[in-house]
């Protein structure tokens, strides 16, 4: 604050007019080199690596070896969905680790910006579940893998065990049921949204490109439409109508429910009878990454049992190494919907199947007319 | 500090007197020259910053998205799809309608806060100014943020209302509508209303307002006759400077407006991010300008008509 | 003044009027700060307790200073390059018969009556073809774009406002004119140019709508916050943050209004009091 500095003592009378014209102009260059300069005026110290990741995983909390080893915490870029991030990285933004999931898995690799993970480079590789590793799409050339798992769950309904008066089974017609229209949410993104919506209208998810999927998805996502509060990718938003009564049910991530259970608020994550949307995500490395041993230290910290522990305690969510849910016994577990045996959770409900480009942008679209109200 | 100046000796530089006066005078002619040399640096940044990204926009407009590259071969597809898909249109529609609502708003309601200030406040006038606008300088996001927290289910209106029993259940309709937005607009802009209607009406000659009175106007009609017309540029810019700026909001829309309540704003950062079709993003931003443009235009005649009419 | 008489007269409803408009212009944002000393997550009635906690919490977290410093840094690049440039066009444009002049203004201010998520997007779409990738620079240059006007808009009444015999004095005297300018226009139009820095700066500081577009690796402070919003737990202290904000703001622009007050009526009275 050199400059405020200057100006203060100026009025102060400290400085002559004369000096602050002199350093006054001094700025005037230093501000015109900046450019020619280099970083060190407008860019911080970029010693750390950069995670690029959805908002919520930048805490300290699951890089507790990492800044143990370097003294403080990479750096974090967040985005609100891994389209987003994607579209940042083609337009030549370049990060060390990104965050995406098992469904996006084909369309990064097939986007030539990655990376394949030398997993003999991570002390915490031998204690990753396996079936967690072995995704369509993820295995790349001499053993290695693209897209290191780190964090699983499910898309689901929390609902207000209090206010949401159950009829028969939990079920995905919760959140189309008319009795509660204007008290129920969804997130606003297709990643989520649009495949649970196949759920509810019994499209295969293998068959989630066909025409008539497309038509038959979009009818049941407008008769949604009407009912919905408001759809929102800000899980607070989502969580605190559920807090205070304004929603009786709503689409969420598992960490939602944990979060409220942890408040108080009498919630609960649904098994839905059709089954849950289950989902992999998992962190990849940039090919250009600039500090690519630091990337591996990142990947190593997020995989680690003091993150895996932070995960499925704080956030509900699953972790990929299997000594985390030693940690806990079995029926904590539960009741976070969790199983030591994530085959149990990801096979009982709908794994999401990879699609390419051009679909995402058709269903994206799509939804965001259905959204609108058209 | 002129005397400052004055005891300064000329750098020995410049010796030859004769020298001096031929400089000065060539100075002189050319002191439209220096004033272009000193704007230039402003201008040429901004000719840079503005004419360059509009020219790529309206290019890109005409482009098509194939996956995540772009088709660069001349199309109208992106503008024949805006036509055609009712989406487009009634987004643009929602938008201006609910911004122009949020405009008269803030203008009418702003209006008499101006005149108050212009007219009653005798002492302390920099003091009311700068309480009037004041809140506009804190971030926006933050000012949008704080009427989820006053609108919300549980928020400050609702519990209010039902502390004094005017009602049982907390009003839903509050919180993610149209109105939402509205209110929230005109209110994160009320500052840029004020200042400007507050510019006219203190520059207005009052012994034009004794004359109408000696006339024997009375007070409406001394307004009606004197102090609106008078005031009316700083009406237009007032209007203009919020109904322009809040028609591409996407902040306010996305936080309060609920399904309903999405405005182009919303539609055209999509097309940025999830939907992932610059293009069609572009074509959209280039309506919005155009539309924008054509209201604009519209507005300053219809206003210079009605003045030309009262006077 | 002699109708002050009349005008006297009939305040009462419009003085009521005033107080009404102002507090309903406060309390929205006044809300912020209450929230943040209150003990719970959620930001509901009634409040739950008295805490200093989310304050605290604030010191521990690391990705929200680097997002404060870059905003510092965007804000003080900008403020100083807008303020520099600003000197020169208000003078040029209060100075000089320049033909054109208006159409000139006209497009430099053009910037406060475009949305600005059409600059926003225009630029990105622009640096993507280019190939320049997203940076603080980038951020920076967009600023720069909203932040030229109001230096502009600053500065404009504080050349109008000061006796231009002065400055003609110095040139006659044999003063050359750049000169003339550090000595005698700068100190005099001096309240103007500290205005236009603070008032660019907290412009600066505060915008989101082209940040988000033009972001890259590190968030400026607004942008952090946008992305924080999503998550419960850092939620009251992003309204903690958000008071803090708000009180700076405040105080910056109090100050910088306070500098500048001769200039404010457009005037001619206040320009000695460097």
């Amino acid at each position: 604050m050199d400059v405020l500095d200057q100006l203060g003592s100026m009025r102060e009378g400290k400085m002559s007019r004369r000096a602050f014209t002199r350093s006054l102009f001094a700025s005037g260059v230093a501000i015109a080199a900046v450019p020619m300069g280099g970083r060190k005026v407008l860019a911080a110290p970029e010693d750390q690596a950069t995670f690029f990741t959805w908002g919520g995983y930048d805490i300290p909390e699951l890089f507790v070896p990492y800044s143990e080893e370097h003294g403080e915490l990479p750096n974090f870029a967040t985005f609100g969905g891994s389209e987003e991030a994607l579209t940042k990285m083609r337009g030549g933004y370049v990060v060390d680790v990104s965050h995406p999931c098992n469904q996006a898995l084909p369309r990064w690799v097939a986007s030539d910006l990655f990376q394949p993970i030398d997993t003999s480079r991570l002390s915490n590789w031998p204690d990753v579940m396996p079936g967690l590793v072995n995704l369509p799409g993820n295995d790349a050339e001499g053993g290695n893998v693209w897209m290191a798992p780190f964090d699983w769950g499910q898309t689901s309904i929390t609902y207000r065990t209090d206010l949401f008066e159950l009829e028969g089974e939990e079920s995905w017609d919760m959140l189309w049921d008319e009795r509660y229209k204007g008290q129920l949410g969804s997130l606003a993104s297709g990643g989520d949204a649009w495949w649970c919506g196949a759920i509810k209208a019994g499209v295969d998810f293998e068959n989630i490109d066909t025409p008539e999927a497309f038509d038959k998805i979009a009818a049941v996502m407008r008769e949604q439409r009407p009912l919905i509060r408001t759809y929102t990718d800000d899980t607070t938003t989502l969580e605190q109508a559920l807090a205070s009564g304004e929603m009786v049910a709503a689409m969420t991530w598992n960490a939602s429910a944990t979060l409220l259970k942890a408040e108080g608020v009498p919630v609960k994550f649904a098994e839905p009878k059709e089954g849950a949307l289950t989902w992999v995500c998992g962190v990849m490395v940039h090919k250009d990454a600039p500090k690519l041993d630091l990337a591996y230290d990142v990947i190593d910290s997020l995989l680690s049992v003091e993150s895996g522990k932070f995960m499925i305690n704080d956030y509900g969510y699953g972790h990929s190494n299997a000594k985390s849910f030693e940690q806990f016994d079995s029926e904590t577990l539960a009741s976070l919907g969790l199983s030591s045996n994530p085959g149990e959770i990801l096979n009982a409900g709908h794994f999401q199947v990879p699609q390419s480009q051009e679909w995402e942008t058709k269903m994206n679209g799509l939804f965001e007319e259905i959204k609108a109200g058209f | 500090m002129s005397e400052q100046s004055i005891h300064t000796s000329v750098p020995a530089e410049l010796a030859p007197p004769g020298k001096v006066g031929r400089l000065s005078r060539l100075m002189h002619r050319s002191e439209r020259a220096r004033g272009y040399g000193l704007i230039a640096p402003a201008l040429t940044f901004m000719l840079c910053a503005i004419l360059l990204p509009f020219a790529i926009l309206v290019v890109m407009s005409f482009w098509t998205a194939t996956g995540f590259d772009f088709d660069t071969s001349f199309s109208l597809e992106n503008y024949k799809q805006a036509l055609e898909r009712p989406i487009y249109a009634a987004l643009l529609e929602r938008s201006l309608w609910m911004s122009g609502i949020a405009t008269v708003a803030a203008v009418v309601l702003c209006y008499p806060m101006a005149y108050f200030v212009a007219f009653h406040v005798h002492r302390h006038k920099m003091f009311w100014i700068i309480l009037m606008t004041l809140p506009f300088w804190t971030s926006y996001l933050l000012r949008v943020f704080a009427w989820k927290v006053v609108l919300g289910y549980e928020g400050v209106i609702n519990s209010f209302l039902i502390s004094v029993g005017l009602i049982e259940e907390p009003l839903e309709v509050l919180l993610y509508s149209q109105s939402a937005v509205i209110i929230t607009l005109a209110h994160a802009w009320a500052a840029f209303a004020i200042l400007p209607m507050y510019v006219s009406l203190e520059k207005i000659d009052r012994s034009l307002l004794e004359a109408a009175t000696d006339l024997g106007d009375g007070p409406v009609m001394r307004f009606l006759r004197v102090t609106l017309p008078l005031s009316l540029p700083g009406v237009i810019s007032a209007s203009l400077l919020i109904f322009i700026p809040t028609t591409g909001d996407y902040i306010t829309p996305a936080l309060l407006g609920g399904p309903d309540g999405a405005m182009i704003g919303n539609l055209i950062q999509k097309m940025f991010g999830p939907i992932n079709n610059w293009p069609m993003g572009a074509t959209l931003s280039i309506l919005l300008m155009l539309c924008i443009s054509v209201i604009c235009v519209l507005f300053i005649l219809l206003t210079l008509f009605v003045r030309r009419r009262i006077s | 003044m002699s109708e002050e008489s009349y005008i006297h007269r009939r305040n009462r409803p419009l003085q009521i009027y005033a107080v009404i408009f102002l507090i309903l212009l406060y309390v929205p944002v006044l809300f912020l700060p209450l929230f943040s000393f209150n003990d719970s997550l959620y930001t509901t009635f009634p409040l739950t307790g008295f805490t200093l906690k989310w304050y605290e919490e604030l010191w521990t977290r690391d990705a929200m200073w680097a997002a404060l410093f870059n905003s510092i840094k965007v804000g003080l690049f900008v403020a100083a390059a807008s303020t520099f440039l600003g000197i020169f066009a208000a003078k040029a444009i209060t100075r000089y018969r320049l033909p054109g002049r208006g159409p000139i203004v006209g497009f430099i201010m053009l910037p406060l009556v475009i949305p600005l998520i059409i600059f926003g997007v225009a630029l990105l779409v622009l640096l993507s073809r280019l190939g320049v990738p997203l940076s603080l620079y980038t951020v920076s240059a967009g600023h720069l774009i909203v932040c030229l006007p109001f230096a502009i808009a600053t500065l404009i009444p504080r050349f109008e406002g000061f006796d231009q015999a002065i400055e003609e004095a110095s040139a006659d005297l044999g003063e050359n004119g750049w000169w003339t300018f550090w000595r005698v226009t700068l100190p005099m139009v001096f309240p103007g140019v500290l205005a236009s820095f603070i008032l660019t700066f907290t412009v600066s500081f505060d915008e989101f709508i082209m940040a988000f577009f033009l972001t890259g690796t590190q968030p400026t402070l607004p942008v952090y916050i946008w992305g924080q919003l999503r998550f419960p737990q850092s939620f009251p202290s992003v309204l903690a943050l958000a008071s803090i904000i708000i009180a700076v703001s405040f105080v910056m622009v109090i100050l910088s209004l306070y500098i500048n007050r001769g200039a404010q009526f457009g005037g001619t009275k206040g320009s000695g009091h460097d």
